[in-house]
């Protein structure tokens, strides 16, 4: 048993143990914990692969910020951020049963994976994996996908920004004269004025009407 | 002789996908959907330089690893933010809730 | 004379645009600006264009007969010896050239047939727009005071025009679709006059019902037009009286239908009875339809139930329409077209029948009859079934001649029946009690002019001696007894093949003809008779018919008698004085015995003579009614007076009646006993009427009604045929409608419309079950699809792209390209695959000219999966249809063998043959 086949059987038990965990787990901070566990064994995998630069990446970015967000958004639910899964049978069977089915479709394919046949890795340089090659690769042929990346996380976060905002609490009704303003700033159809949307769903809005 | 070869990481990476699908279909809680999506990138991630540590010809795969995992961190932020705001509007996390849509 | 021949010339006789054009423009002046411009000025619109008219008919008719005559002093001089036969002159005007229909050119059917607006004028025509524009402008003018008081005045005025207008256009037009524009308009006016006040559902009914009565008979005209269109290829007078002879063929109709189904379920002589083909005459077909129009326009027998109903109109309009004009144009029809009727004696016996029986059932039904405008309704039917009965025994001239002094006498009567109704509506202020006969009485003493005219009327109706419907009348009883209607014996097809024996007039016939119209004769001599003793002679009745009624001028005691002149006070006060009056004291009422009839307690204005507007026409009519019979003066041929203009100014249109009509053997003598007959008719008729009603004070007639109830009932209840009618026909229709509108409702739009609406419901609500809303609902189909998806992407395509030359015989296989795909091929045409899986997407064999070969494929991917597939090519023959190039084109050698039979042999040479084959295969 070389040091190679060692890390990886640790890093994929690592792995799946994570997974399990972050799918089974009723405490969501277990499950963040689980998924901490999944991303640090792929990071470990990633090393054996000879993909130095993503491992570092995988780790700084994953277990460094994504969990961290996760666990600072469950801070901030509170208790709240658990629920009990047992209770409400409205969508249990159904979910059940498609994650019975995708279980066993699941486990079929990767046996017929499995059976295959065996291909060796292929022989590689040093450079392979390293910040140069892939970083050269992103600077070279990838830069648009690159500069657009940037982009994206730009519009990510004022966009998180915008979303997770807290509407203000009593908004003053401002009384206008021009029409176009008050178009502007007013419901966009008369019968909107009459009946402003609520935040109830339909079933709700039903059940409340008609008590 | 028994040495790893890449199709182990592939049916790693299909193990690790298939239990986060699973994750994702069957759990109500939001937060745990949005980490099970988290592990199927993540799998995905693998299968890609898996590949790519067999098709040596240039670092396409790592380089698209890179990719994903920048867009995955800039949709965990969104995403989580609409969680919050979720759980502003209904006072829960979970999923069966947000079913406006129904007919 | 000459400036007007030249002004108008007989081939464009521009004068009938002058004619139909006055009323039209009077129609249209009135109808659209009439309420603006004040009774006044309507009266004067539309009388002064009835009057032109009458004048530019007067005209027409003058130069008509200046024409006429000239051409017969022509004949007279050349040809003395001959029987002279006139020309008949006509005046023709063209309007414009409306269509050039195109037909076939073959057998019958004409190269084109020309329908154009044209009108033409001849003796018939200019006669009877004489008629109509004459007693059109009287009536005018008596409406102008009848209709005084109605706020739709200028409406009245507006459809009586028109209604003149389309009377011209229908016996002016020179053709059928001309003359059928006016019997619609006629049709229409006649619904908008009936229905003029049409406030009342009765009213407007009646009108519904005489337009749609009316359509049932134009059906008759339409088809008629079709089968002349067909047979003599035209359709105006002239082209049908030039091709009639082509109608004289049999025509094969299947009564039920060639190969009716319950037919083979009954005996063998039924169903040969029901399935044989008849052959009649064309003329018959074409002479019923013609009359079907006539009945429905003319209230003939079946299609007479309007022309009572058509009495909700004013008096006017009855007296105009259905007495003068409208109701004769089925008669001016059959005068017209002469030519085909007499072709066919079933078709003229018919006719004559019909008339003959609607005058005996329409005078039985005037009988019991109290409204006096009912009365004069089934008079006017009566009257016309005398009419056909004339036309029909092929007396046409008495027959328009009793159209003639009918439309004098009627209109007489019945506007003088208006001034009656307009006296009595004083007092009286419903509808029908005023028309009422048991309400009125002794009306000779408050309106004089109107009892003589009206009496003038009754002589002519009952046919006293010596005035125009004795003179009428009794020509058309002699000519019905007397009249052979002759026709070919036999009908034969044109081809000669098929030919039937020809109805046969016989004797018999004109004397049941005759009978039936006696009998008539002295019903109308009775039931005229009952009418003017109940209206006129007797006591007022209708006394004490307004109560509370207190004489307006009870205050001025000395001005009782100025009542009389004051009947227009009169009339606009007693709106008031029903309303006002009532305080005022009983002593008012002894004021108003001003008359010498010490009376009961008289309670409402006194009946008066009418206005001087609606006594002329009156008298005019009345001295027509009494003097128009020496028009045609027929029986006083009898002691060596031949004062028959009439007859001599229309006998050249009926030239083929002459030849045709026959009389029988031994009639000369009866005409001295038909005019004894004629006068013990009217003796007879009147003289019981007179001892039933005045010397028996009508009692023998209330013990008749008391002893038989029930037939008193039917009779008076016309018959119950409204009823009938009611029941069977228009009940089946509405039942059929009930049928179809169950059928829409129920299985078009169930079926169409709810059952697919039904479906789309319940699939909607099955398939919305998938719409949870839940996004890891949503996922979980996401999944499943794309594992579908997925398994089938996977799965090995073994399609491929074949590249084939089948010139060099050269064929190139591409198999698609895929993940992890590896190819076998099996092309070389040995068994087996030709190798293992390897690489390889390409493969290419070559094959000799009419070779065949199956090749295999078989492709599997990297999970191990394969699929094969397998392909037959062919390489014809070449074609050496065009020879090999530069040979010889090729030949057959035929050759006779030994056993006799030939054999051919392409090419000339075998040799030669091979030769150029195996070049042609490179």
């Amino acid at each position: 048993m070389s040091a190679g086949i060692l890390l990886f059987v640790v890093c994929s038990l690592m792995c799946v143990g994570g997974a399990l965990i972050t799918i089974l787990a009723r405490n969501p901070i277990r499950g963040a914990m689980g998924l901490l566990g999944t991303i640090i064994g792929i990071a470990g995998l990633f090393l054996r692969l000879n993909a130095q630069f993503l491992a570092a990446m995988q780790i700084l970015v994953y277990a460094g910020a994504v969990v961290i967000l996760f666990v600072f958004v469950i801070m901030l639910l509170g208790p709240s951020a658990g629920i009990s899964e047992s209770q409400g049978a409205r969508s249990r069977f159904s979910r059940l049963f498609s994650g019975a089915a995708l279980a066993v479709f699941g486990a079929f394919a990767l046996v017929f994976i499995g059976r295959g046949a065996r291909h060796e890795f292929a022989v590689i340089t040093p450079a392979h994996g390293s910040v140069e090659a892939v970083g050269g690769r992103l600077f070279n042929e990838g830069l648009v996908p690159f500069e657009l990346t940037t982009a994206l996380l730009i519009v990510a976060v004022i966009g998180a920004l915008a979303v997770a905002r807290s509407k203000p609490n009593a908004k003053k009704k401002v009384e206008l004269e021009n029409p176009t303003l008050r178009m502007f700033h007013g419901p966009l159809h008369p019968r909107d004025a009459e009946r402003p949307l609520s935040g109830d769903t339909l079933s709700e809005r039903v059940q409340k009407e008609s008590v | 002789m028994l040495d790893v070869v890449i199709e182990n990481y592939v049916l790693l990476a299909g193990v690790i996908f298939t239990i986060g699908c699973i994750g994702f279909l069957v759990r109500r809680n939001i937060l745990v959907q949005l980490m099970s999506i988290e592990l199927m990138l993540n799998s995905v991630n693998l299968a890609l330089v898996a590949f790519n540590r067999q098709h040596t010809g240039d670092m396409n795969g790592q380089a698209f690893a890179f990719f994903i995992i920048a867009v995955a961190a800039a949709e965990v932020a969104v995403g989580l933010a609409i969680v919050l705001q979720f759980y502003r509007l209904r006072g829960t996390v979970n999923s069966d809730e947000a079913a406006s849509l129904r007919h | 004379m000459e400036q007007l021949t030249l002004l108008f010339p007989s081939s464009d006789f521009t004068l009938l645009a002058v004619i139909l054009a006055l009323p039209l423009l009077g129609a249209f002046a009135n109808g659209l600006f009439g309420k603006r411009l004040g009774k006044q000025a309507v009266t004067l619109i539309a009388l002064s264009a009835l009057g032109l008219a009458f004048v530019a008919s007067l005209t027409g008719f003058w130069m008509l007969a200046t024409a006429q005559s000239a051409g017969s002093a022509a004949v007279e001089h050349g040809h003395e010896a001959v029987h002279h036969v006139v020309e008949a002159a006509r005046f023709k005007w063209t309007a414009y050239n409306w269509l050039e229909l195109a037909g076939s050119g073959h057998g019958m059917s004409p190269r084109s047939l020309s329908l154009d607006v044209a009108f033409s004028l001849d003796a018939l025509n200019a006669t009877m727009s004489l008629i109509i524009t004459g007693i059109g402008f009287l009536i005018h003018l008596y409406s102008s005071k009848y209709m005084e008081d109605d706020p739709s005045y200028y409406r009245f005025f507006a459809y009586l025009n028109l209604f003149i207008f389309s009377m011209l256009v229908l016996v002016l037009g020179d053709s059928l679709p001309i003359l059928f524009v006016g019997w619609e308009g006629v049709g229409l006016c006649s619904y908008l006059l009936i229905g003029f006040w049409f406030q009342e559902d009765a009213n407007a009914a009646a009108g519904k019902k005489a337009f749609i009565t009316n359509r049932i008979g134009d059906f008759g005209l339409l088809v008629a037009m079709g089968l002349l269109a067909y047979y003599c290829g035209a359709l105006d007078w002239a082209g049908i009286n030039t091709n009639s002879h082509n109608l004289l063929q049999p025509v094969k109709i299947w009564p039920v239908g060639t190969d009716v189904p319950i037919a083979q379920a009954l005996p063998d002589s039924w169903a040969l009875a029901i399935n044989t083909p008849r052959y009649v005459n064309a003329a018959t077909l074409v002479g019923l339809s013609l009359f079907l129009g006539c009945a429905g326009k003319s209230a003939q027998l079946p299609l007479y139930v309007w022309l009572p109903d058509a009495m909700a109109g004013p008096t006017p309009v009855s007296a105009l329409i259905h007495a003068a004009t409208m109701v004769t144009a089925g008669v001016y029809l059959v005068c017209r077209l002469n030519g085909i009727f007499l072709l066919d004696p079933l078709t003229m016996f018919i006719v004559a029948l019909i008339g003959a029986l609607t005058a005996l059932f329409a005078a039985t039904i005037a009988f019991v009859q109290n409204d006096i405008k009912k009365v004069l309704a089934y008079s006017t039917v009566s009257q016309l079934g005398f009419m056909f009965l004339g036309v029909g025994v092929g007396a046409f001239v008495a027959g328009f001649f009793h159209v003639m002094t009918h439309a004098f006498f009627k209109a007489c009567m019945f506007l003088g029946a208006g001034s009656v109704i307009h006296a009595m509506h004083a007092r009286i202020h419903g509808t029908e009690q005023s028309q009422d006969m048991r309400n009125m009485g002794g009306m000779r003493k408050f309106m004089p002019v109107t009892f003589a005219t009206f009496g003038v009327a009754w002589a002519a109706i009952v046919g006293f001696p010596l005035t125009s419907g004795f003179f009428s009348k009794d020509e058309i009883l002699l000519k019905a007894k007397t009249s052979l209607v002759t026709g070919p014996a036999e009908v034969v097809s044109p081809n000669g093949r098929v030919a039937f024996d020809n109805f046969v007039w016989e004797p018999w016939m004109g004397t049941l003809l005759y009978s039936i119209g006696f009998c008539a004769a002295i019903m109308t001599a009775f039931y005229m008779t009952r009418l003017v003793i109940g209206t006129f002679f007797g006591e007022f009745k209708g006394w004490t018919i307004v109560p509370g009624w207190v004489d307006p001028h009870a205050a001025h005691a000395g001005h009782g008698h100025d009542d009389h002149g004051q009947a227009a006070l009169g009339h606009d006060d007693h709106g008031q004085a029903a309303l006002g009056h009532a305080a005022l004291g009983h002593a008012a009422h002894d004021d108003h015995h001003h008359h010498e009839e010490p009376g009961p307690d008289m309670q409402g204005p006194t009946p008066h003579e009418s206005p001087w507007q609606m006594t002329l026409p009156l008298v005019i009519l009345g001295f027509l009614a009494a003097f128009g019979g020496f028009l045609n003066a027929h029986p006083l041929r009898l002691i060596g007076l031949h004062i028959t203009p009439l007859e001599n100014f229309l006998e050249p249109l009926f030239v083929e009646a002459t030849e045709v009509v026959k009389t029988a053997p031994g009639s000369e003598s009866f005409e001295v006993i038909g005019l004894c007959l004629a006068v013990l008719a009217f003796c007879g008729g009147a003289g019981a009427a007179y001892w039933m009603y005045v010397v028996q004070k009508g009692a023998p007639a209330r013990k008749l009604a008391e002893s038989f109830p029930k037939l008193h009932q039917l009779v008076y209840d016309k018959w119950r045929v409204d009823e009938f009618y009611q029941e069977y026909i228009i009940g089946n229709l509405d039942s059929l409608a009930q049928m179809c509108v169950w059928v829409d409702k129920n299985l078009v739009d169930g079926i169409l419309a709810r059952l697919s609406a039904f479906l789309v419901a319940v699939s909607g609500t099955v398939l919305r079950q998938f719409q949870t809303g839940r996004l890891q609902a949503y996922a979980a189909v996401l999944v499943l699809g794309m594992g579908a998806v997925g398994c089938y992407v996977i799965r090995p395509q073994s399609s491929l792209r074949i590249d084939e030359n089948h010139a060099t015989g050269k064929y190139g296989l591409r198999a698609a390209p895929g993940f992890g795909y590896s190819y076998r091929w099996d092309v070389d045409g040995t068994e087996g695959w030709d190798a293992d899986f390897g690489d390889t997407a390409e493969a290419q064999f070559a094959l000799k000219a009419d070779e065949a070969r199956t090749v295999r494929v078989e492709v599997q991917n990297a999970l191990g999966q394969s699929s094969s597939e397998e392909i037959t090519f062919v390489r014809p023959r070449p074609d050496l249809s065009s020879g090999p190039a530069g040979a010889a084109p090729m030949q057959a050698t035929v050759t006779r063998g030994a056993d006799g039979k030939l054999r051919g042999v392409p090419g000339h040479d075998p040799d030669k043959l091979r030769e150029a084959l195996k070049k042609g295969a490179h």
